[in-house]
């Protein structure tokens, strides 16, 4: 038995795998002040649903995989370790500086963000390397022994050290760590050259600090989850996910804790890729994730999920900046509990403030009383207020209704439904605008690319989402309520290396290509070695960081074959790369050289054979009307079908209205769209 | 006719035009070629409608875009009567619309298959070169624009059905250092607008341009509303900002003084500024385009309203704006030269209507913030010795200058009014790697805030100088003699200076302005403004003001005779003796 867990705001998500390759889903409420125990509770339903108590049911498992928001929100509400930071002379404000830039220019009350590193916690050591990596001034050791006495004193509890140029060499680094090794024996350190080796020194920094001030606290945390585990009776392995969306043993996070800072989420594009490979081979990919506060966006474009490095904690420029490499996923405050108002000149608003779960839409009657998106659901008859959640929670429809008409329909000077609509409508618009700037950035055109609407929401309004972005097709897979646990379970065992160096075509420099390439990879197959994959389930790949010569914002290209070895290799490289920028930027510019900043190595070790990943049929029938009063603004008040989504016959073309309940979800289909149920148990919805 | 559009249709479509400004700015920042777009992100994009209003900005400078477009526009139409599918406009003209010369500007209007005119999208860059006479954007010392020399383009056609027009591009490629760079430029702010002209057309598919136009329109009256309301809620009267420039050549030998009258109609939710009561243009590269003198009085306005006020042409009917003909800051008559005209004069603009604004009864205005333009923000150019190439770029190596307000401490890196905050600032490891230099150091100084309850920026360091060769720096910085203002009881803040330090250690004092070579082995050393604070330093609470003494913004002994807090051994507020200090 696999176990799949992803630990969310709301929910804690399990995925059960059984030995005949049946999944099921679970989901419990997470504990944020010990989300192990929401861990255990789903487990534990788990083990309930089978008729077994937990350590018979543990007992049979061999792998737990675990995404967690531990390390994210250790960051968030400020209890990481108290760090320092030991930084190259003259250059102490750097995590004040950070890159410069804002976002809004008349906004005061927006304040400029504080440093992650204080400054009376930032020291500088006496050193500095130019450009090429030369010394221009050799480490002076001495004064590096007063700076550590004044660590000791301030009682730090983790080092970060990131020097300029410690890419080009990491001579000063190395000495720096050695050093604080001898000198504050226990305190851990992190060197920026190992953590993240890439130009720009803010971003190596930030990556660098990150990891330095996780390390205590995920310690921690791993040692207690995997304790807990073996107590209640789990003997297998324990895998943890990570930012760039594979597997990493759950021994090794405390000693790399920047890699699964988005664990997670990372894992929708993963189950994105299995669905439409099953049902729309060969597409572009746009994956949805809606949650009740948040709505996370990612991709995959030629069967690749792309990566980036400007991962914020927080909002951007006034967050934190990861600067490690995460899988692209876009957050945007949109979501079931997304608060609608009015503004004094008569403008709709809806969101970025949430109700969250607590007080939450008025119609959890739990005290929220601003309307949301859900009561806006709920009012226009898309969720059935007696069937929420398979009826394990009543709504109040009333309260709902009174709260639009009042704060909404009222001074839009509008009727309540048409209100309501338009505050799905308002959602579905922030939703599209956030898919358009990442396919944008991405070079993806959403028009021919497959929507995938997961998330416990997804259903609500994915089918304008799809019709407003020109998506021909959208799917909502079965496990859809659940994606990123699910996607844990189709992943692989993932390490990721990475060099910091400088190539031109001008003059390519064969000899610094093979040196840095060929210590990748015995890096790669190292790993493979430790994790115990044999050859035939091992993948290698490299990615090279390359632009135009005079461009800085580098973007990622597979370097064919995974070679630089000979002109032929270059032109092939170099034909790539001019096909990639013209995808992403629509311009080609031959006249120009490419220049290679960084080349990153992927070792994907399979963990198993190709599986089909099924939902397991669920028993007994369920008595539901046959139609229910929807509302949608073109053709007004329509009965709607209402269809069980497991016990949909597969392969039958339906058309809307329809509303496709399950346990999990409602999927709201409109008038104008045709739906199917594929052989694989997803929905396929033509908007 | 089409019914009036409701509160949720409006927004939906406002998001939509801000997505497509939005697209614009990603794909000029993401392909541009010189450091000065890629890295430092001196560009904004707009649109505006066909009768040349600005209807939607993102992303952008202030200083750029709130009015000048619009003008842009206009000349394109007066030039250009009969506009086709596939036609681009070059526009720097300070005589037709455009700030500065620097800003190169790309208009291009978005045409339907009938060959209606609907909309025009902008995207305006900062570049690295120009072609004037001396290897610099900023030439505050130019006599005239002969003097200054760049190419000026008023709207000037280069492209038509979307091709380049060769001849312009010739032109440019023999005036204009590192021509390749420059092409390069180009190329990325044609696309960015094609990208928005492209997706306006996508808009109107989906809407149909009679909607859009109607958005315009109602989008405007309610701008327009919200404007009036959030100046209702300010008190009336009238006020009298100043701000004052250093001596620079070509103005008086002790500088020269801004002066803008504001009058608020709080019962009428309308503000006039009046710059006419200023001198007259001067042979000198400070004189405001129209574009800035406009944009600078609207940005001190905007600076102390509420925030959420949209920024376009509905919003800009509650405000009047006067100006005078041949004025310094007012508009400048060719052949006068406007070369840095939207940091230096305009700053000081802005900075009089926001002081002026913070001595009304309430919480409005804003302390002065910085002013530039420190060598650390300066053109660096030479031959790089590693590749035997010309270069040319501006710089953005460090910067602070922000102003406390009346809600908080100053945004730190502002850099000056115009700007508020929107560039980023250049990595050491990426300026090294792109110009032969070293970076020694780059660091805030002590005891350089604008004191006050909330602080003004510190002033900040920066060291540099070439890694073998040699290279130029052109600046023009002001603010050594006029430091910026708090107000309502704030503190001064740090004032500029720049000097270079000889190989055996010597510091010589420089000129704030000019392109000054910088030596093998010598360090050049840009002292940047800080800016002002916002209440009474006394008023700072005492726990605050700890802990700018332990971060190091401020040292004990200023803590006590500024801030009037007096800190025992272990750094911790000493509540009776401050209380003491407080009450006297």
């Amino acid at each position: 038995m696999r176990f799949a867990t992803d630990t969310g705001g709301t929910f804690t998500d399990l995925v059960v795998e059984d030995d005949e390759g049946a999944i099921r889903l679970y989901k419990a409420a997470t504990v944020p002040s010990d989300p192990v125990k929401g861990v255990l509770d789903a487990l534990t339903l788990a083990a309930e649903d089978r008729g077994m108590d937990l350590p018979s049911m543990l007992a049979k498992g061999e792998l737990f995989i675990h995404g967690t928001t531990h390390a994210i929100n250790a960051i968030i509400t400020g209890r990481t370790a108290r760090t320092a930071l030991l930084v190259t002379k003259g250059h102490r404000d750097m995590m004040i500086f950070r890159e410069g830039g804002r976002l809004e220019p008349f906004n005061h009350a927006a304040l400029f963000p504080k440093p992650f590193v204080p400054r009376s916690l930032t020291f500088e050591v006496e050193e500095r390397l130019l450009a090429g990596g030369e010394v221009q001034t050799g480490l002076d050791e001495a004064h590096l022994l007063g700076v550590i006495g004044q660590l000791r004193a301030a009682k730090i509890e983790a080092v970060a050290v990131c020097l300029l140029w410690s890419t080009m060499n990491p001579a000063h680094e190395l000495r720096v760590g050695e050093l604080l090794a001898e000198h504050l024996p226990g305190v851990p350190v992190s060197l920026s050259h190992a953590v993240n080796p890439t130009l720009r020194e803010f971003r190596r920094a930030s990556s660098t600090a990150i990891d330095a001030s996780l390390k205590p606290i995920m310690s921690r945390y791993m040692g207690g989850l995997t304790q807990r585990l073996l107590d209640a009776g789990f003997a297998g392995e324990v895998m943890v996910l990570t930012s760039s969306g594979g597997l990493m043993a759950g021994q090794d996070v405390a000693e790399h804790p920047v890699r699964i800072i988005n664990s997670g989420p990372s894992m929708a594009p993963i189950a994105g890729r299995h669905y439409t490979n099953l049902d729309a081979p060969g597409s572009s990919v746009i994956v949805a994730d809606t949650g009740g506060t948040t709505y996370d966006i990612s991709l995959v474009r030629d069967g690749i999920v792309p990566m980036t490095r400007e991962l914020w904690i927080g909002e951007p420029i006034l967050g934190q900046l990861v600067g490690y490499p995460s899988v692209d996923v876009k957050s945007v405050g949109a979501g079931g509990g997304s608060i609608a108002s009015v503004d004094a000149g008569g403008l709709l608003h809806v969101g970025p403030a949430s109700a969250g779960s607590v007080p939450g839409p008025v119609c959890y009657s739990r005290g929220g009383t601003e309307p949301t998106v859900t009561d806006a659901s709920v009012v226009l008859g898309y969720v059935d207020p007696d069937f929420f959640l398979g009826g394990k929670m009543k709504l109040d429809h009333a309260g709902a209704y009174a709260a639009i008409a009042e704060k909404i329909a009222k001074p839009l000077n509008i009727s309540v439904e048409l209100a309501a609509w338009h505050i799905l409508q308002l959602a579905t618009q922030n939703m599209v605008q956030a898919i358009v700037d990442i396919t944008v950035a991405q070079g993806i055109d959403p028009a021919r690319s497959v929507l995938i609407g997961g998330g416990g929401a997804a259903g609500l309004n994915s089918v304008f989402i799809a019709r407003k972005l020109g998506c021909e097709t959208l799917i909502i897979p079965e496990t859809g309520a659940a994606l990123s646990a699910a996607g844990a379970l189709m992943s692989d065992i993932v390490s990721e290396y990475s060099a910091s160096l400088f190539l031109s075509t001008a003059s390519f420099d064969f000899g610094k290509a093979r040196a840095a390439l060929s210590n990748l990879r015995s890096q790669c197959d190292a790993f493979a070695a430790r994790s115990g994959a044999d050859a035939g389930s091992t993948d290698i790949s490299v990615i090279a960081e390359a632009r135009y010569e005079n461009q800085v914002w580098d973007i990622d290209v597979p370097v064919p074959g995974g070679r630089l070895d000979t002109d032929a290799d270059v032109a092939a490289f170099r034909e790539a790369f001019d096909r990639a920028h013209e995808t992403i930027f629509t311009i080609r510019d031959s006249g120009s050289q490419v220049e290679i900043v960084g080349l990153r190595a992927t070792v994907r070790c399979k963990l198993r054979e190709e599986a089909n990943f099924r939902l397991a049929s669920e028993e007994g029938t369920v008595d539901r009307p046959a139609t229910r009063k929807t509302f949608f603004e073109d053709s007004g008040w329509t009965d709607a079908a209402i269809h069980y989504l497991e016990k949909l016959p597969v392969d039958q073309d339906n058309h809307g209205p329809a509303i496709i309940e399950s346990n999990f979800t409602t999927i709201v289909v409109d008038p104008k769209a045709t739906f199917r149920r594929t052989p694989s148990g997803s929905l396929i919805i033509h908007p | 006719m089409t019914k009036q559009m409701n509160g949720a249709e409006l927004a939906l479509l406002n998001s939509a035009f801000e997505g497509v400004v939005r697209k614009m700015s990603n794909t000029l920042l993401r392909t541009g070629r010189s450091g000065v777009i890629n890295r430092g992100k001196d560009f904004s994009c707009c649109i505006v409608t066909r009768g040349c209003e600005l209807l939607a900005v993102a992303d952008s400078l202030p200083i750029h875009v709130l009015s000048g477009p619009d003008m842009m526009a206009e000349a394109m139409h007066r030039f250009h009567p009969t506009l086709k599918a596939g036609d681009a406009y070059l526009n720097n003209s300070p005589y037709h619309g455009c700030s500065h010369p620097a800003d190169h500007t790309i208009i291009v209007p978005v045409i339907d298959d009938a060959g209606v005119h609907h909309f025009s999208v902008v995207a305006k860059a900062h570049q690295a070169d120009i072609g004037n006479s001396e290897p610099t954007t900023y030439m505050p010392a130019a006599r005239d624009v002969y003097q200054e020399g760049a190419l000026i383009f008023p709207a000037v056609k280069v492209q038509s059905d979307y091709e380049d027009i060769e001849d312009i591009i010739r032109m440019c490629e023999m005036r204009i250092r590192v021509p390749k760079q420059w092409r390069g430029d180009f190329l990325a702010m044609i696309g960015a607008a094609r990208i928005g002209e492209r997706e306006l057309i996508e808009l109107a598919r989906e809407h149909g341009w009679d909607k859009l136009h109607m958005f315009e329109r109602q989008w405007f009256d309610y701008s327009e509303t919200r404007m009036a309301e959030a100046i209702r809620a300010m008190p009336s009267g009238k006020v009298t900002g100043t701000s004052r420039h250093d001596p620079f050549p070509g103005l008086p030998e002790d500088g020269l003084t801004v002066k803008a009258e504001v009058e608020i109609d709080a019962t009428e939710g309308r503000i006039v500024v009046d710059l006419t009561d200023n001198a007259d243009c001067v042979p000198s590269g400070v004189n405001l385009s129209e574009a800035c003198a406009r944009t600078s009085a609207m940005i001190g306005v905007f600076n102390s309203l509420d925030p959420k006020v949209p920024k376009n042409a509905g919003a800009f009917r509650r405000l009047d704006i006067r100006l005078r003909e041949g004025c310094v800051v007012g508009k400048t008559p060719h052949p006068f030269s406007c070369s840095i005209s939207t940091t230096n004069m305009a700053d000081r603009v802005a900075n009089a209507v926001q002081t002026g604004i913070a001595t009304l009864n309430g919480p409005w205005g804003m302390a002065e913030v910085g002013a530039g333009l420190a060598p650390s923000l300066g053109v660096i150019s030479g031959i790089d010795p590693r590749t035997k190439q010309v270069y040319v770029n501006q710089i953005m190596l460090g910067f602070s200058a922000g102003a406390a307000t009346s809600v908080g401490d100053a945004w730190q890196t502002t850099a000056h009014l115009g700007n508020a905050g929107m560039c980023y600032i250049d990595g050491v490891e990426l300026a090294e790697l792109y110009q032969p230099m070293v970076l020694r150091k780059r660091e805030f100084l002590m005891d350089t805030e604008g004191a006050g309850r909330y602080r003004g920026a510190s002033s900040t360091v920066v060291e540099f100088g070439p890694v073998r060769g040699t290279f130029d720096v052109g600046y023009c910085s002001d603010g050594h003699e006029n430091p910026p203002k708090g107000v309502c009881g704030g503190g001064v803040g740090g004032k500029s200076d720049q000097w270079i330090e000889t190989r055996d250690g010597e510091r010589k004092f420089l000129s704030p302005i000019g392109v000054n070579p910088v030596g093998r082995d010598e360090m050049l050393i840009a002292v940047s403004t800080g800016g002002g604070g916002y209440g009474s330093p006394m008023e700072r609470d005492a726990d605050v003001v700890a802990e700018d003494v332990r971060e190091g913004w401020i040292s004990s002994e200023r803590a006590k005779s500024v801030y009037g807090v007096v800190l025992s051994a272990d750094g911790a507020v000493d509540a009776a003796a401050t209380a003491e200090l407080r009450r006297l």
